[in-house]
């Protein structure tokens, strides 16, 4: 799945995932390819992001929104 | 006439005046393009942000948070953003300027309450001089904004505006269109209205260069694609996100609002010092000129007297 992480500043991430997982007020989740439409709020914690090399990212999260767009895209707003 | 040495200590005074103005131009220079690469690192964020929440107000109908819902206008807030300090040009008056025309064509409008508050030194100065309430100021910000000095600003609007210490806020501050040219603005700010974000996106959105390309590409618009939405998934609910989207959207307009003026005061006062170092330049040339007139002047008066004396021993 194409994924970007957007923080303020600049952009963390932008490229190819194979697995988001993260914390949303909701409870943890994991978002794979083909994941459903879904928006979420994020609650503070750590973003961890598998890319298609099978490299292992983490990023820091105090709050944000997840959205799982049409087209097995994923963006990630975080603060 | 003035004597040599007058006009040798003028044309030293005015050397240095150059150097000064000349040096602080190459500072401010340095700074805004700094601050314009900040301006430019927000954008992906605040097309995001913005997507993000034409897509969730279309979900939540007519569940709006408070945030985003206009109600009837008792106080006004008007936030006036300048610098903290001087020697920028016209950056601080025009905004001053704006608001002032601002109050006069709507009279009527807004002859409610009325409270201001100030971000910059210089409005803090400007407002207490016309004798009127400053209910807050934020000022050091220093040479560059970042989200964390924002904040506080934000935040304090918001709950105000929560409370229902007042109904509508304006903000007059500069928009930087290029290096060259700044324009100030007026903006409602709260509530949010769409119309208004349409805006603060245009503007985010440089009119040429290469970033309008950019900007092209992402292909941004603000009409979601209905059927499609009603497929998504919101957790916890669309009322909760669109609450805390609105926030969040809020606090980046603000922080963009306030990356702007600061790019914008650099740029003013490069330009400010490089007229002055330019004013310098030919002030220095003219007294150049006029210290040599008066000097070769006075040479030739002393080569008459030693000819005048000779020819009288003659």
């Amino acid at each position: 799945m194409k994924l970007s992480i957007y923080l303020l500043k600049k952009i963390l991430f932008a490229g190819e995932a194979s697995l988001l997982n993260c914390k949303t007020s909701m409870g943890e989740i994991t978002v794979l390819d083909n994941h459903e439409h879904f928006i979420g709020v994020l609650t503070a914690g750590a973003i961890k992001v598998i890319d298609d090399k099978k490299q292992e990212h983490f990023f820091d999260v105090k709050s944000g929104f997840l959205e799982v767009r049409q087209g097995n895209e994923v963006r990630c707003i975080i603060q | 006439m003035e004597t040599v040495q007058n006009l040798k200590k003028r044309l030293k005074s005015i050397g240095n005046i150059n150097k000064i103005t000349k040096a602080m131009e190459l500072v401010a220079a340095t700074k805004m393009r700094k601050s314009q690469e900040i301006a430019l690192a927000s954008r992906p964020y605040a097309f995001a942000v913005m997507d993000l929440l034409a897509n969730v107000s279309m979900l939540a109908k007519k569940d709006l948070p408070e945030l985003l819902v206009k109600r009837k206008v008792n106080k006004v807030l008007f936030v006036l953003v300048a610098s903290d300090k001087g020697l920028a040009g016209a950056f601080n008056s025009s905004v001053f300027k704006k608001f002032e025309s601002f109050l006069k064509h709507n009279k009527e409008k807004y002859q409610d309450e009325k409270v201001f508050l100030a971000v910059g030194e210089k409005s803090n100065h400007y407002l207490l001089k016309k004798g009127l309430t400053v209910v807050k100021k934020f000022v050091q910000v220093g040479d560059f904004v970042t989200p964390e000095q924002v904040k506080p600003l934000s935040d304090f609007i918001v709950q105000g505006y929560l409370n229902n210490d007042w109904d509508k806020v304006i903000i007059f501050s500069t928009h930087f269109r290029s290096a060259l040219k700044q324009e100030s603005l007026t903006r409602e700010v709260l509530p949010i209205t769409f119309e208004s974000l349409q805006e603060t996106v245009k503007e985010i959105m440089p009119d040429k260069g290469k970033f309008a390309e950019i900007a092209k590409e992402q292909n941004i618009s603000f009409i979601p694609n209905k059927e499609k939405l009603n497929e998504y998934l919101i957790e916890p609910s669309a009322k909760k996100v669109l609450e805390d989207l609105a926030y969040h959207l809020f606090f980046m307009q603000m922080y963009h609002l306030i990356l702007e003026a600061n790019a914008s005061e650099h740029s003013a006062r490069r330009m400010a010092m490089k007229t002055a170092s330019d004013n310098a330049k030919d002030l220095g040339q003219a007294l150049n000129l006029q210290y040599n007139k008066v000097r070769q002047g006075a040479i030739t008066s002393q080569i008459i007297e030693i000819i005048a004396g000779s020819e009288a021993l003659n």
